[in-house]
């Protein structure tokens, strides 16, 4: 009674992971097992497999009649589990006290008149209505209810196939009313529900417009009137009964484990009804309750907003996940940390052996002289691991290896910059051998080109530069700008050299900032610079050349024009 | 460049500077700005003695046809003085008490003191003993306009007071109200006959 009413049989020869939804997962089997119909033993299924999973409970036969005789168990059904651990000759058994409550089973209808109609509504592909998304087949039924994309009830399918459950009436209405005057060009004539704020045609299932989110009324006549029709054409809770106190015996199943394996059996069913796969997946269900208990909106994962919502939970998945993988990096680097506080003490370490061995052992001096190959060997590989002790004080030892290395940086760079004497490699010179002045910037860019790899931050140019004088002919020094800018100079070009050289050669006449940046040979944005700069010190005197507001345009282009400092060392000879 | 000096048409010599076009610009460099605001004061306290002219304004440098003309402007290398170099200079006069706003609580027009209101102050004094005017009223108008010319002739009447007023503290003089406005009497100095 029991098995024939909440059972749906399987073809038994079929592989059991060919059986499951695409969101089913298998949890448990068991072998050797024996289903009890109610109190009484089911002849027909008394040697079988048992597999528990996520969704169902799935009895394969053993014998040869396993076409017929396998069924699957939904675990909706199952409202309460009881274990008896066995006594003598009786097995261990687990019963499966059965209910029929359809707000929480929710899907159980929906099986009935599928197994009647005898199509496997799972097992096929569907278009949703609303966002058009052709949901695969292989879904439970629960899963299979909804549109994957969208989230809103498959409402569209074929009512004679599907009639939805007083549940599903409420909202979904999958029923042609009469008092729809919806102008929608489908032929199912459904109740959408017209947005009071904007008027848009909702679908009936929304509780929020989907365009203004404005709450949308309840057409009650059209929900009654679609339930009555339901309750109609839904055949299977009219002939079931009402409660299931009736027949003890006809809500329950009981599994005789003849070969034991009861208890892991038994804990990973306990574990799949907690789960509750099937309302995980069903949000009807949770859609439902909340309508009428609050209109906070939780429940509303359909439409715009659910497609939102999907979106919204996938990046935080993926927020998670990259949160996991950095705290992994950091992990890494926390292990970075204990690796170059072993590379200290190996440092020191080795310092000391080489220490000792070249004092105390001066016979064995083969041993000391391949020593400390090893030991800069190691020095150096660790360097090349990137393994920079950076939180270990500063020690003498990597003073002068950093000096080393900015000198080295500083040589490299005269060579960029002059032209290097000895390679010759045809370039023509560096960026200075035509000019005096150039801007830190420019430098910058041109010596990373020049490298090609491994650039030179500007932190380390700004500490390269002050050695640069050393290593370069004429020496090469650097000079900030009025507008804080930096540039490079030849001796040449230092501001006072420059500001004489500029105010010599016009003497007699007047100059522009232009013409001293086409004599100079540097670019008018650096000419300005210096001449500001030499202005400054007082080296030249500005005339704007403004003579009257009618002829401004056409004297000297506006440009300013300087002057030597007219005013220095001039004594008074106008009028006494 | 060749500087030189120029005797304008009125006869005023030029120092060599005016014709350094960068002395019409408002310098950047601190020590050049101080240096040729100097000059350009010295130019136009000698300029206004030599013309015997009270005031000068911003906008002489803007338009060519006033009394200024000859030094806020130099034709023969172009250049004319900025207003807003000259609103500078202006500014410092004030400052260096060589000039005052007038009207007072503006700063487009000053009152050049070229003499400074002490010395005017003596010069009226003089004037009166000297053409035997003392203890005779005389009215504001006999004395900025005289039928003979004096040295006083043309002189702004609010420089006229401030003189008269230093005057009247050494008991040399006394503002008196008369029919046709005021009037003043001047005293023999103490110390004098």
């Amino acid at each position: 009674m029991a098995l024939a009413r909440f059972t749906k049989p399987v073809d038994g020869t079929i592989p059991v992971q060919a059986l499951l939804y695409a969101d089913e997962e298998l949890l448990s089997s068991q072998d050797a097992v024996g289903i009890y119909d109610g109190l009484q033993k089911s002849p027909e299924h008394q040697v079988g497999i048992v597999h528990v999973t996520t969704q169902r409970l799935l009895y394969i036969d053993a014998s040869r009649k396993a076409r017929s005789r396998s069924f699957a168990l939904d675990l909706a059904h199952v409202s309460r589990t009881d274990h008896y651990a066995g006594l003598f000759t009786s097995s261990p058994k687990v019963t499966l006290h059965l209910s029929a409550d359809d707000s929480s089973v929710g899907g159980g209808g929906v099986e009935r008149s599928d197994r009647e109609t005898g199509v496997e509504s799972g097992f096929e592909t569907w278009e949703c209505e609303v966002c058009a998304f052709r949901n695969p087949p292989g879904l439970s039924p629960s899963a299979s209810r909804i549109c994957g994309l969208c989230g809103v009830p498959r409402s569209s399918a074929p009512t004679n196939i599907q009639p939805s459950s007083s549940t599903v009436g409420t909202t979904s209405s999958s029923l042609a009313s009469s008092v729809s005057t919806s102008a929608l060009p489908t032929p199912r004539n459904r109740e959408s529900i017209a947005c009071p704020a904007c008027t848009f045609l909702n679908h009936p299932s929304m509780k929020k417009c989907e365009i203004c989110d404005t709450p949308l009324p309840r057409i009650a006549p059209a929900v009654s009137a679609s339930s009555a029709e339901n309750g109609t054409t839904k055949s299977a809770p009219a002939t079931r009964p009402a409660t299931p106190g009736i027949d003890e015996g006809a809500m329950m199943i009981k599994l005789s484990f003849r070969k034991g394996g009861d208890k892991p059996f038994y804990t990973a069913l306990k574990r799949s009804l907690k789960g509750q796969a099937w309302e995980i997946n069903n949000p009807l269900n949770r859609l439902l309750p909340n309508a009428n208990a609050n209109d906070t909106g939780a429940g509303v994962r359909s439409g715009i907003s659910g497609i939102m919502h999907a979106v919204e939970t996938r990046a935080q998945t993926r927020d998670t996940h990259m949160s996991d993988a950095l705290q992994d990096l950091e992990a890494l680097m926390v292990k970075a940390k204990d690796m170059v506080r072993l590379a200290a003490e190996l440092n020191e370490r080795l310092t000391v052996a080489t220490a000792a061995t070249s004092t105390a052992a001066p016979t064995a001096a083969s041993a000391s002289a391949s020593e400390p190959e090893e030991a800069t060997f190691i020095r150096s590989s660790l360097t090349q691991l990137g393994l920079q002790m950076e939180n270990t004080p500063v020690t003498l030892d990597m003073m002068k290896d950093e000096r080393r290395w900015i000198e080295e940086l500083a040589r490299e760079l005269a060579g960029v910059l002059q032209g290097s004497p000895g390679s010759g490699s045809g370039s023509g010179g560096g960026l200075m051998s035509h000019r005096g002045l150039i801007a830190l910037d420019e430098v910058w860019g041109g010596w990373n080109r020049a490298r090609g790899v491994a650039l030179v931050p500007p932190s380390t140019l700004l500490l390269v530069v002050p050695h640069l004088p050393a290593y370069t002919d004429p020496p090469i020094k650097s000079l900030v700008l009025p507008s804080e800018m930096r540039a490079l100079h030849t001796p040449e070009y230092e501001p006072k050299v420059f500001g004489e050289r500029v105010v010599r050669r016009m003497r007699l006449k007047s100059t522009t900032t232009t013409e001293i940046a086409q004599r100079e040979g540097v670019g008018i944005a650096l000419a300005e610079e210096m001449v500001s700069l030499i202005e400054r010190e007082g080296g030249l005197s500005r005339d704007d050349g403004r003579y009257g507001d009618s002829d401004s345009v056409g004297f000297g282009g506006g440009e300013v024009r300087w002057w030597a400092n007219v005013f220095v060392g001039y004594i008074w000879d106008g009028q006494a | 460049m060749a500087l030189s000096t120029h005797t304008t048409t009125t006869g005023f010599l030029l120092p060599s500077i005016h014709s350094a076009p960068p002395f019409f610009t408002q310098q950047v460099h601190a020590a050049s700005l101080s240096t040729a605001t100097e000059h350009w004061i010295q130019i136009i306290l000698k300029y206004a003695r030599h013309r015997k002219l009270f005031t000068i304004k911003v906008q002489d440098c803007e338009a060519p046809g006033n009394d200024w003309d000859e030094v806020l402007r130099n034709e023969r290398i172009n250049r004319k003085l900025l207003p807003s170099y000259l609103s500078y200079i202006l500014g410092q006069m004030v400052s260096q008490k060589l000039a005052a706003y007038d009207p007072p609580k503006q700063d487009r027009s000053v009152l050049i003191y070229w003499r400074l209101p002490e010395e005017w102050a003596e010069v009226l004094h003089e004037w009166a003993t000297s053409t035997g005017q003392l203890n005779t009223i005389l009215t504001f108008y006999e004395i900025t306009d005289p039928p003979v010319e004096s040295p006083l002739s043309g002189i702004p009447v609010t420089l006229l007071r401030q003189a008269i007023s230093i005057l009247s503290k050494t008991n040399r003089a006394q503002i008196i109200g008369i029919a046709e406005g005021e009037g003043v009497r001047f005293f023999p100095s103490m110390g004098k006959s």
